[in-house]
């Protein structure tokens, strides 16, 4: 595997080289605005000899592309399998609710129930991957995930009576 | 009905400046230069009102805080070493020449520094952008050309502070340098050490989610910071600098960035206008060999001294070449230098007006020229070649 050089340009973005092993170089100008500049550069030229304009999401297409996430019908397959015992559920915290003004490590979830919080939705406000120590508050929408057991354990345990729809 | 009227021939500029950036655009010319002309042209049918100066001060303001907060403070002190030597070779190529030239033409000292300035200071707007646009930026000389912007807007943010204290101080004796310095230093330290401590009050204070409040909080900040700056006896343009500076290590950067950027665009484009206004058209004319002369000797010398920098990192010929051919292009910092202090009238030729011309001429054949630098180029090289070629078959 070759190596990457990375290397700031400041008021514009960040630069990434890469060697390829055919002599040729590749970078990739990561542009502050959020778009991104593919050039070649045939051996010592220090022109580049085509140059490609990508918009954001452009880019992550055609990276998904490369990296081989975008089509490999295989791993699909396994993907779905993996989910069919797995539940993600959207819980809605009601002022009397156990779960509620407690923080995570306080309510003990994933010690009784095997269930993990995701996220937490706090009106526009959202805390991905919250932290033990963050408060569930009410009217808080949160996100969990679990087997089919664990979500039931969880409902039961903590007497959720509001469930959303995905 | 001072304010009616300025409404009105604020509205006309407004509509001037569209049509001829639209044609600019089109024709790939940089904005500063064209919003110049149009003030230049303006000047004729309307008068420079108090209400377009206070607009183009809050541009200069305004600017000076965007560089601040779009200002890499990471990639600063990542890429100290090397911005600092680049950014030496590139002073003393440029900088002594126009306080030379300065003192030729008969200027005073503060007169001849302004004028170093001037003459030194690449628009970083008008290079950045034209690398942009011109699909340069993977190009290995690139590196080093942001660099010496770099360095450069360092410097002249520090000297606009240092001359602008001079300035108010009167004249320059070693006394009153010492002086300007030391509160130079005194509030840059302030900002410093208030970067360095309070960071996390800083955030706490800008993370205001109200978005008229947001605006206005942020607002308050870089005005109050320009104006203490102001009030101390250095330039306002420094004060909105570091405030930006300050502000850019927050979590808000690009919140606070999106907040400002009408206000500057608008104010920053009046403030174009307001310095065409002011420059005396009718003499403009006398000025214009001079301005040839000072932009061909500083053009050379920002080659050389961009070809010596490429050579010492090893570029090619070629791109050593294209370095300093993409630093000719002056612009937004010497049009503020050229307005930053008030200068006596009996001085042989008007500070402004002269930078007004060598700024035009700069801009727009510096845009000319790092686009077509390869007829200069494959003329440069080639003959160089054959020169060697002969030396060879001479030995």
């Amino acid at each position: 595997m070759s190596e990457i050089k990375e290397c700031e340009l400041p008021g514009i973005g960040k630069k990434f080289t890469l060697e390829l092993d055919s002599g040729d170089k590749l970078v990739v100008v990561i542009h502050s605005s959020g778009e991104r500049e593919v050039f070649k550069f045939i051996h010592d030229n220090d022109e580049p000899t085509s140059v490609t304009k990508l918009t954001d999401e452009e880019a992550r297409q055609i990276g998904a592309i490369l990296a081989g996430t975008y089509f490999q019908p295989v791993i699909e397959e396994e993907q779905k399998l993996a989910m069919k015992n797995i539940t993600m559920e959207w819980i809605k915290i009601e002022p009397d609710s156990m779960l509620a003004n407690k923080n995570i490590e306080e309510s003990n979830i994933r010690k009784l129930t095997g269930v993990s919080i995701t996220t937490i939705i706090r009106g526009e406000h959202v805390i991905p991957n919250p932290r033990s120590h963050e408060t569930i508050r009410p009217q808080d929408i949160i996100i969990i995930i679990g087997s089919n057991e664990q979500i039931k354990k969880f409902i039961a345990k903590f007497e959720i009576k509001q469930r959303l729809e995905e | 009905m001072i304010v009616n009227e300025s409404v009105l021939s604020l509205g006309i500029s407004l509509i001037t400046l569209f049509f001829a950036g639209l044609l600019a655009t089109k024709i790939n010319q940089s904005l500063t230069a064209v919003f110049i002309v149009v003030g230049m042209i303006l000047q004729n049918f309307f008068p420079v009102t108090i209400i377009t100066e206070f607009l183009a001060t809050l541009g200069v303001i305004f600017m000076l805080f965007m560089f601040g907060l779009e200002f890499s403070v990471g990639s600063f002190f990542h890429n100290q070493r090397r911005i600092f030597l680049v950014g030496a070779y590139d002073l003393i190529f440029n900088f002594p020449l126009g306080i030379l030239i300065g003192w030729v033409l008969g200027y005073d000292l503060i007169g001849c520094l302004l004028l170093g300035g001037i003459v030194y200071v690449t628009s970083s707007v008008i290079v950045a952008k034209s690398i942009i646009d011109l699909e340069r930026s993977a190009n290995p000389e690139t590196e080093c050309i942001l660099n010496i912007l770099i360095f450069e807007d360092m410097f002249i943010a520090t000297f606009l502070a240092f001359i602008v204290g001079i300035g108010h101080y009167g004249h320059i004796d070693a006394k009153g340098a010492l002086f300007v310095i030391l509160k130079t230093t005194g509030f840059f330290a302030f900002y410093i050490i208030l970067s360095k401590t309070s960071k996390k009050l800083i955030d706490w204070i800008v993370d205001v989610e109200h978005t008229d409040l947001f605006v206005i909080l942020i607002l308050s900040i870089i005005v109050l910071s320009a104006g203490a700056a102001a009030k101390i006896g250095l330039s306002e343009a420094i004060g909105a600098f570091l405030a930006g500076l300050l502000l850019s290590e927050t979590r808000q950067r690009q919140r606070i960035s999106e907040a400002i950027k009408p206000f500057q665009q608008f104010s920053t484009a009046i403030f174009f206008v307001a310095f065409g206004m002011s420059v005396d058209y009718k003499h403009v004319i006398y000025l214009i060999p001079m301005g040839i002369f000072i932009f061909i000797i500083s053009s050379f010398s920002k080659v050389m001294g961009g070809y010596f920098i490429g050579k010492r990192y090893l570029l090619s010929k070629k791109a050593c070449l294209r370095l300093g051919f993409s630093l000719i292009p002056r612009g937004e910092f010497s049009i503020i230098l050229a307005g930053a202090v008030a200068m006596n009238n009996n001085m042989p030729y008007s500070l402004k007006s002269l930078a007004g011309v060598y700024v035009l001429l700069s801009a727009i054949l510096g845009s000319i020229i790092m686009k077509e630098y390869e007829w200069v180029i494959k003329w440069f090289v080639e003959k160089k070649d054959d020169e060697i070629k002969q030396i060879k078959e001479n030995i």
